[in-house]
């Protein structure tokens, strides 16, 4: 079931000074295709589709490059179209899964099974309450990470930047 | 008991040199030595693309079956990691380690490598924007792709040129090897050996299998082999599997029917000596004057020296009562001579014509047609039983005889049989001549079909066209590759081919080089572009140092030739698509997916011929052509030498007409069949016909043979329908064949036996009455 749900990014890169922090919307239309748009601080549309990557930079030829040169993006993109498309078997297949539920709220933490996608990717997590998610966090395994709120909770305000520890707090939801 | 002690000797003699034969024999299976010597550059080319082209040898394999994706790109990997020490192989690929990575030795020449500096200069605004996208790649899925060099590399070169050196089209990846859409694992193996020599080749598949059955777990899947070396493998196996079951079965009816003929296995046993020490001699003969023997000049020798086999028949045929087989022989011998003396002369025309394989054959065949008549002569008949059955005694010879005494004259059918051949050639519909060779032995439908598709998935090259570029130096053809790159592009841009791999793709001149070194800013001016461009920035202040220290060492650095980069994971390739010939040096580029050749040949017009579109396929077929056009000419020459040599023998030109006549319209008569039949003529063909030419001399020789006695007339028609019979079982069982090769030889040389024994009779037998 295609959908389309507002984010906002905050990505923490050991390279940068401060967080980069992005704002736009996430499209899933269905098996294999996935859309992120960014619309501030600049504008860029990735889609992946037919096992390819094509990024769209404003005023910018777009650049393409085959799904295969970044298997550990392929694994990814298989593991959130399982989990949008709730396919817990497709999931099964690159990840170990553990959730931990407290009330309405539960955290799903998937570890990658294979190698060559642990020499990228330490751990994947999501957040969420009652039958929404809220936040899709990757740790990758050089430290740096992205946190990604989703719908309501991408409006929050946050000190700027935000710190790692008051997105973890809102996205287990722990505060009502 | 002298007897005995001769056959004895004799056979001991034969074994002792079938004992060095097979020692000292070295059969070389490479078409190229049997090939005449190049008439023009894109047939030397093709000559050294044959041997030495990389797309040629290029090798496919899939493995297929197992249980998972997981399992075959384990076994990929093992076999690769097997097949990499292996003499047999230049290169294994399974998409495993990435061919377009650049040499970390290199990375400073990145500057000069990339085409970056052309167009742009690495001033504060470029890298201000450079260090805006760098940023956005961070936050895009392409970070983790450039995250590990990024602070050596902020203008993204190494990327550029991952991205100028991926082929277009690139096979698909499971598990981190390349695979197909049904998760197949996929390979592409380069052999040493050439494409058309099948026994090496042979050899190498051999080695890739048992590579392949040493592995733990190879039992569940199947390696599937394709390209144009498997091929030559598979055809060649399936014309010897036929060739050696029909020619049992021929040898199983040939001995059968001389069983018949003279009711003596012992007799039948001996008949089969002076033909072996013929072939024997006939390798010795080739081996001391030519060292290795080419596999063509045996297969096509053995059938050239059948006509050896009619020797003991007419020793058999023509023995009678009251005097030893000896004497018998010799009322014969003198026709028999001539036969063979007249057919060694002709074989002279084919030493004559300069190619290595034809005077090989003629060698081979002079030697081999001399030591049978000789022992035929000298050897077998001290060695026959003394008990034997005269053939004239025969009551159905006599009335045969009786029967072809009383045919009329027939003086109209010999200018019938012209006209109707000469119409019949003119009128056929067909090409007269089969110039690809590859047609004579065709591949069964599924094995191209699975070629197609694993050719597509792996991007393979095209074997057919290649992009030739011509300069004085290696740097010149490199500098000619740069300027037909645009070219290039619109071409692989508007469709007309797939893609196409110029030399300069990986090494860009070195003027080029130079060029772009100039455009690099000394340390001082980069430092400060890039702090100006880094203020305010997001990016950590002092970040990008090992940039700097990359750029300060690309500008001191000699432009990097094609020697230097041999040493790269891409030298091989570029070394592979460079060749010094004579004085100047060749580019070779190859080509994927070629769908308008017509439009990439125009670029000889553009580059007033320096570089050109090389259709291998053309070539071969017009070296083909020309080697054709020289067997044809021995042929000619052959006929007119053996005329030279019956009429000098006879000091009478009407008999010899009559001899020369017969064959020669009996070979027109067989081409009009063929021709009349449909069939385009191929080398094999001519081979045949002069075969059956060889048989036919020796049905007007003895048929021409004037003799008083009706005894002496039945051993003649004997032992030459036994020889017809013989010739025409053989090659008749072969004409069955579903192999075009062979069918080609065994129609050819029945139907030209056919043709001879008619006219014999008619032009040379009844024509004296």
């Amino acid at each position: 079931m295609p959908s389309d749900t507002p984010y906002a990014e905050t990505r923490f890169v050991h390279v940068l000074r401060k967080p980069l922090q992005l704002r736009g919307e996430l499209h899933y239309g269905g098996a294999g295709v996935l859309g992120k748009r960014v619309d501030a601080p600049y504008r860029e549309t990735t889609q992946i589709a037919n096992d390819e990557v094509t990024v769209q930079r404003e005023g910018k030829s777009a650049r393409r490059f085959s799904l295969e040169r970044a298997p550990e993006l392929e694994a990814l993109l298989e593991s959130f179209s399982a989990l949008l498309g709730g396919d817990a078997a497709a999931l099964n297949r690159y990840f170990t899964l553990s959730l931990d539920r407290r009330d309405a709220a539960w955290r799903l933490t998937l570890t990658p099974r294979s190698h060559d996608l642990a020499k990228h990717l330490r751990e994947l997590i999501v957040d969420g309450r009652d039958s929404a998610v809220r936040c899709v966090s990757l740790h990758e395994a050089d430290g740096d990470a992205s946190v990604m709120r989703m719908g309501a909770i991408a409006d929050a305000k946050f000190a700027d930047p935000p710190t790692a520890s008051a997105l973890d707090v809102l996205c287990r939801g722990a505060d009502r | 008991m002298r007897a005995i002690a001769l056959l004895i000797a004799w056979l001991a003699a034969l074994a002792a040199l079938a004992f060095v034969a097979q020692r000292t024999l070295v059969v070389s299976s490479d078409l190229r030595g049997f090939m005449p010597p190049a008439q023009n550059a894109d047939q030397k080319l093709l000559l050294d693309q044959i041997g030495e082209g990389p797309a040629s040898r290029l090798l496919m394999l899939a493995i297929e079956g197992g249980d998972n994706n997981a399992m075959r790109a384990r076994l990929s990997r093992d076999l690769a990691h097997a097949l990499q020490g292996d003499a047999h192989f230049a290169r294994v690929l399974n998409g495993e380690t990435d061919v377009a990575a650049l040499d970390p030795k290199l990375l400073p020449y990145r500057f000069l490598l990339s085409p970056t500096l052309d167009t742009n200069r690495f001033d504060a605004d470029y890298l201000r924007d450079q260090l805006q996208q760098r940023l956005e790649d961070l936050a895009s899925p392409a970070a983790s792709l450039i995250k590990p060099l990024l602070a050596r590399d902020p203008t993204g070169e190494v990327l550029a040129l991952v991205q100028r050196w991926t082929p277009a089209q690139t096979p698909r990846l499971c598990d981190s090897v390349w695979c197909d859409k049904s998760g197949n694992a996929l390979l592409l193996v380069e052999t040493h050996a050439a494409a058309f020599d099948p026994n090496a080749q042979s050899a190498a598949i051999d080695a890739l299998r048992a590579a392949l059955a040493r592995l733990p777990g190879n039992g569940t899947v199947r390696l599937t082999i394709s390209g144009p070396g498997y091929f030559s493998v598979v055809a060649a196996a399936r014309t010897r599997a036929e060739a050696e079951w029909l020619s049992a079965l021929g040898t199983a009816g040939f001995i059968l029917l001389l069983l018949v003929a003279y009711r003596s296995p012992r007799l039948v046993a001996l008949a089969a000596l002076p033909i072996a020490s013929g072939a024997l001699a006939g390798i010795a003969a080739t081996a001391l004057v030519f060292g290795p023997i080419h596999g063509i000049t045996l297969a096509f020798g053995f059938t050239l020296l059948g006509v050896a086999q009619e020797y003991p028949i007419r020793l058999f045929s023509h023995r009678r009562a009251g005097a030893s087989a000896q004497a018998s022989l010799a009322g014969v011998w003198p026709l028999l001579r001539l036969a063979i003396v007249s057919a060694c002369i002709a074989y002279l025309a084919f030493y004559a014509s300069g190619v290595a394989g034809l005077q090989q054959l003629a060698t081979f065949t002079i030697a081999g047609l001399i030591v049978a008549g000789a022992a035929t002569r000298w050897l077998l008949p001290a060695v026959l039983p003394v008990q034997f059955r005269d053939v004239a005694d025969a009551h159905w010879l006599e009335r045969f005889r009786l029967w072809l005494d009383a045919l009329p004259p027939l003086r109209w059918l010999p200018w019938s049989v012209f006209a109707l051949a000469l119409g019949l050639i003119a009128l056929a519909p067909t090409p007269l001549w089969q110039n690809d060779l590859a047609a004579l032995t065709p591949l069964p439908p599924e094995l191209l079909k699975r070629e197609g598709e694993l050719r597509a998935a792996l991007g393979a090259p095209d074997v057919r066209y290649l992009l030739v570029l011509e300069a004085s130096d290696a740097d010149g053809v490199l500098g000619l590759s740069e300027q037909i790159s645009a070219q290039v592009e619109k071409w692989i841009a508007d469709g007309k081919v797939d893609d196409v791999e110029l030399p300069s793709r990986y090494l860009p001149s070195l003027a080029t080089q130079r060029a772009r070194q100039a455009q690099l800013p000394d340390r001082a001016t980069l430092a400060a572009a890039l702090a100006q461009a880094q203020q305010g920035g997001e990016f950590a202040s002092d970040l990008f140092t090992p940039f700097l220290d990359d750029v300060a060492a690309a500008r001191a650095l000699p432009p990097l030739t094609h020697a230097a980069f041999a040493a790269a994971p891409l030298g091989a390739r570029l070394t592979a698509m460079l060749s010094k010939r004579d004085e100047h040096y060749l580019g070779l580029a190859t080509l994927a997916g070629v769908h308008d050749p017509a439009a990439l040949a125009t670029i000889a017009q553009r580059t007033q011929g320096r570089v050109h579109l090389l259709d291998l396929k053309t070539a071969s077929e017009s070296l083909v052509a020309s080697y054709r056009a020289r067997i044809g000419a021995a042929l000619l020459v052959a006929l007119v030498l053996l005329a030279l040599a019956v009429a000098l023998a006879f000091r009478d030109l009407a008999r010899a007409w009559h001899v020369i006549a017969p064959m020669s319209l009996a070979t027109l008569a067989a081409l009009a069949a063929l021709r009349a039949g449909g069939v385009s003529l191929s080398l094999f063909h001519l081979v045949a016909l002069t075969l059956a030419a060889g048989l036919g001399l020796h049905y007007a020789l003895f048929f021409e043979r004037r003799v008083d006695d009706a005894a002496e007339a039945r051993r003649t028609l004997h032992a030459t329908v036994v020889c017809v019979a013989s010739a025409v079982l053989v090659f008749g069982l072969l004409a069955t064949s579903s192999v075009p090769v062979l069918r080609a030889i065994g129609a050819t040389v029945a139907l030209g036996v056919a043709f001879h024994f008619c006219l014999s009779i008619v032009m040379a037998r009844n024509a004296r009455k």
